[in-house]
């Protein structure tokens, strides 16, 4: 809508894209979907340490219980089985509900805690799963009003 | 079948899948129509029914392999390989489990390919968990279809032996038929199924152990843990769990951006509280810089420091008045003292505090000087934390008020709460620090605002304060420092040695205790405020420098006084060393202790030793309060600025003080007035005063702390030597105290000149007598 176009557009002008940040995996204990939960330097002065940590705990071990192999997953694998996979077909998979869990978990994080303080962070998933991209936004003066999309997801687009 | 748009139809790669599924459907199909009926009537409908199981088994495993994505890594954004295109490494070396793992950088997807990642040039994507390309299904095979392409090997293998069984089982019994049209329809189905039967059955063998290696195609074929070790194994039955029950993962690649409500980003953003984070405070004292990394628990030390009990003007601590008492008390004499001594309120005493607090929170520093100690300590480190009062230590005007140190030292003791609770205990320790180091700078008076709180003590210190710098202060203020005082100073010189009661006493209080009657030393008359009663006692015995001309005289004195100092801290650090493991009790101790005790525990009883000449502070004054101490100390980093003499004390007491307010009296004596927090440390920490002391009292950090000051701070030329001492004693002092919440302020206080680097933001305040400050955060 144009409307949106023209809050969009002061968005932009209120708050750009200054840098990002990716936060790599961690490889440590294998191909388990780990992030690293090092503090980037970026971010020094842009969010405390605590919350920033604390969301990256949260997501890992969001990714731990999704990629957990344990009774569910085999008895969702055995069900697929027994119908052909067509249950893919109506049903959702463990995996597939956490991924939910954590995309409203870092829409409710960025709404909350990160974009207030300019910053956003990138689903995870967008970028397969390799690095969390945070994006970090400058106040370049004059504040728009508004609900623009966010640039992420507009970032992230290629 | 045309792909994608804008990808060239390639019907060569169909060609295989094509043949495969042709083979597959068309070989099954003949085989129900042909065979089955037969099989169903001869053996039982039993067997129909089983390989149409197998079978609709074979096409849904084949289907899956076929179009289920394999695990395509999206391409990166330009924004992520930003850094990495140019000046990338090829490979960048990641360890796994202990395993050193190359991941190789792709030129077309751009990035660092993830462990067990390769790109495939068929498809001309990254996949996660590379296997290989397989023509039959025409797809890579990758994480996610992995799985289902061992399936399909599998049931495939199955439903071939199954053909070619029950295709065997109707030919022998028709075998002379065999030109009729079933048996030959049959005959062909069994010759594809033996023909096909070597290629499938050593595939799935081969998949089947690299199942149970847990190995991709990739991996064995490209020999990369050829006599290696798989860091991707989880053990034969976990890898073969791994893959026939793991969750199914989403595709990366069709993923949208979710249609999820935008997020709005709009200034101004929110910045991370800078008092959150730790601020480290470098005071150089006399050229000492000692960061004292204060985390929140500095505010801590307010608490403990003035506002608590009020400042009653000196009330006489007995020996075993608690620490806080005693800091409070020492608070409040030394605001008293201070503000006595320079204005009647406040103001005075923070002009001066800088000065004072150029060493860092240590009230320590003089014991004498600044008894502000415990409080002070406190007080700094809270001062600190809001930034202003830091400044006040350091900008201490610490010279503009030659006589507010001398007298308001002296005065304070007595005087009714000065402006402690203006500033918070933390000024008192402060200007006593600064009324220290201003001593030591050069009678600086100002000391004594510094130590608002310990402005009692402050006059007293500022005879006895001579410690550690105040040594020569001491010898200057003694003409000024009012008889009383004078006699403190020379009580004081006591104090360090011992702990004295007054735990709280910054070291250099002890020394000023010495006249006040808390004193446990007795050597002193309390004359001075009881506040640092335990304090001042304990300075007191040791010091009989009161008069020590010798170090501060003038600055050559000074300078050779904080060598003396220096060198006799680094005794009482060995001292403390060894005491420090009573640190802990000696917090609990210190409290009990006057001052002179802390000489021990904190600054308190370091600046006794260094400031005042006499030694008498033996170490043990210092080591009952070690655990004032190892508080004040990190105080006493800070505040090492002390003075020439106790620069230590100052830092070490503050620190001690800050830390624990246990020791109430400890804390006050450690010059804590630095620390304001830990209590015991007190008397460590006004080292500064006494060089003599540092060796004497226990509580070698402080001392150490001083040292470190001195050495690096020679910016002041006089307070250097405080600074040195202190700085060992502080040092010390954290060695020695267990609970010394100095772990990061040792680092700092340690010497460490400046450590500007540590934080991004670096203040610099420039004290009396050249002590800079410096304040990150």
């Amino acid at each position: 809508m144009a409307t949106e176009f023209h809050n969009l557009q002061e968005l932009r002008h209120s708050a750009s894209l200054a840098n990002k940040v990716f936060l790599q995996r961690d490889y440590s204990e294998g191909t388990t979907c780990r992030f690293q939960t090092k503090f980037p330097s970026e971010l020094e002065s842009r969010i405390e340490r605590t919350l920033f940590e604390d969301t990256v705990k949260t997501l890992n071990n969001y990714y731990a219980e999704a990629e957990k192999m344990g009774g569910q997953s085999y008895l969702e694998g055995c069900l697929a089985c027994a119908t052909a996979y067509l249950i893919f077909l109506c049903m959702e998979t463990r995996y597939e509900k956490v991924l939910k869990k954590i995309g409203r978990y870092i829409q409710e994080q960025n709404e909350k805690i990160y974009a207030p303080r300019g910053l956003l962070i990138t689903d995870p998933i967008e970028r397969g799963m390799r690095v969390i991209e945070i994006s970090i936004y400058e106040d370049r003066g004059s504040s728009g009003s508004c609900s623009g999309s966010s640039s992420t997801s507009g970032s992230s687009a290629r | 079948m045309p792909n994608s748009v804008g990808k060239r139809f390639k019907p060569t790669k169909y060609i295989p899948v094509s043949t495969a599924a042709t083979f597959l459907v068309g070989s099954t199909t003949l085989f129900f129509v042909f065979t089955c009926p037969w099989l169903t009537n001869t053996i039982s409908p039993a067997v129909p029914l089983y390989n149409g199981v197998v079978f609709l088994f074979v096409l849904a495993n084949f289907s899956m392999a076929t179009f289920m994505d394999p695990g395509v890594f999206p391409k990166a954004d330009e924004d992520e390989d930003k850094d990495d295109d140019f000046r990338a490494p090829l490979y960048k070396n990641v360890e796994i489990k202990g395993i050193q793992v190359r991941m190789k950088w792709c030129a077309t997807c751009h990035f660092y390919r993830p462990p067990r990642c390769s790109h495939c040039s068929v498809c001309d994507n990254c996949v996660e968990d590379f296997d290989h390309h397989c023509p039959w299904v025409n797809n890579c095979i990758g994480r996610r279809n992995y799985r289902y392409f061992f399936l399909f090997l599998l049931s495939l293998s199955i439903h071939m032996v199954g053909v070619f069984s029950f295709g065997l089982l109707f030919v022998l019994h028709h075998m002379e038929q065999l030109g009729t049209l079933h048996t030959t329809v049959t005959l062909v189905v069994m010759c594809i199924a033996g023909l096909f039967f070597i290629p499938v059955m050593g595939l799935t063998g081969f998949h089947m152990v690299l199942v149970a290696r847990g190995r991709t195609t990739n991996e064995q074929v490209t020999g990369k843990f050829r006599g290696g070790v798989n860091p991707f194994t989880r053990g034969c039955c976990g890898n073969i769990k791994y893959v026939l029950c793991a969750p199914l993962v989403p595709r990366y690649n069709g993923v949208d951006p979710r249609k999820k409500p935008p997020v709005s980003i709009q200034p101004p953003f929110i910045r991370p509280d800078l008092s959150d984070r730790q601020i480290s405070i470098k005071v150089s004292n006399n050229g000492i810089h000692t960061s004292i990394l204060r985390s929140k628990s500095k505010i801590s030390l307010d608490g403990l420091a003035v506002d608590d009990k009020g400042l009653d003007t000196q009330p006489p601590l007995p020996p075993k008045a608690d620490r806080y008492n005693q800091l409070k008390s020492q608070l409040k004499s030394q605001l008293t003292s201070l503000s006595s001594k320079t204005h009647p309120s406040t103001p005075a005493m923070y002009k001066y505090r800088p000065s004072f607090s150029t060493v860092p929170k240590v009230h320590y520093h003089a014991a004498g000087e600044k008894i502000v100690m415990p409080d002070d300590h406190r007080k700094a480190s809270a001062i600190l934390e809001e930034g202003r009062c830091h400044v006040d230590y350091r900008s201490e005007p610490n010279l503009d008020l030659p006589d507010y140190r001398n007298a308001p030292l002296h005065r304070s003791f007595q005087s009714s709460p000065l402006q402690l609770d203006s500033y918070p205990i933390n000024s008192s320790s402060l200007s006593l620090k600064q009324a220290h180091q201003r001593r030591d700078k050069g009678q600086l008076p100002v000391l004594q605002p510094e130590t608002v709180t310990s402005t009692p003590y402050k006059s007293v210190f500022s005879p006895l304060s001579n410690r550690n710098s105040s040594l020569s202060y001491d010898s200057l203020l003694n003409p000024s420092i009012s008889p009383a005082t004078a006699a403190e100073c020379i009580a004081h010189p006591g104090m360090p040695s011992m702990g004295s009661h007054s735990p709280y006493l910054p070291t250099k209080m002890c020394h000023v205790r010495g006249p006040e009657p808390q004193i446990q030393r007795q050597q002193v008359p309390p004359s001075f405020s009881p506040v640092g009663m335990g304090m001042s006692r304990g300075r007191q015995s040791p010091q009989d420098r009161d008069l020590s001309p010798v170090r501060y005289d003038n600055l050559s004195k000074t300078i050779m006084a904080s060598i003396q100092e220096r060198k006799e801290m680094e005794e009482r650090e060995k001292l403390q060393l060894l005491h420090h493991g009573g640190c802990s009790q000696a917090q609990s101790y210190a409290q009990a202790q006057d001052s002179g005790m802390f000489d021990s525990s904190g600054g308190y009883g370091l600046p006794p030793s260094a400031c005042y000449p006499d030694s008498p502070r033996d170490p043990s004054s210092r080591g009952p309060t070690p655990p004032a101490y190892g508080g004040s100390r990190d105080n006493l980093m800070g505040v090492v600025s002390y003075g020439p003499r106790t620069p230590v004390l100052r830092s070490s007491g503050g620190s001690s003080l800050a830390r624990a307010p246990r020791t109430s009296s400890s804390s006050l004596h450690t010059d804590s007035s630095m620390q304001g927090g830990r209590v015991p440390e007190p008397p460590c920490r006004s080292p500064p005063h006494q060089p003599h002391h540092s060796p004497a009292m226990p509580q070698s950090p402080s001392y150490t702390h001083k040292k470190l000051s001195f050495i690096h701070a020679l910016e002041r030329t006089d307070s250097p030597r405080l600074g040195g001492p202190r700085e060992a004693m502080m040092q010390s002092k954290v060695n020695g105290q267990t609970d010394c919440h100095l772990g990061p302020n040792r680092s700092s206080a340690q010497g460490t000149t400046l450590s500007p680097s540590r934080h991004s933001n670096v203040k610099k305040v420039t004290g009396v007598g050249g002590t800079t400050y410096e304040i990150s955060v």
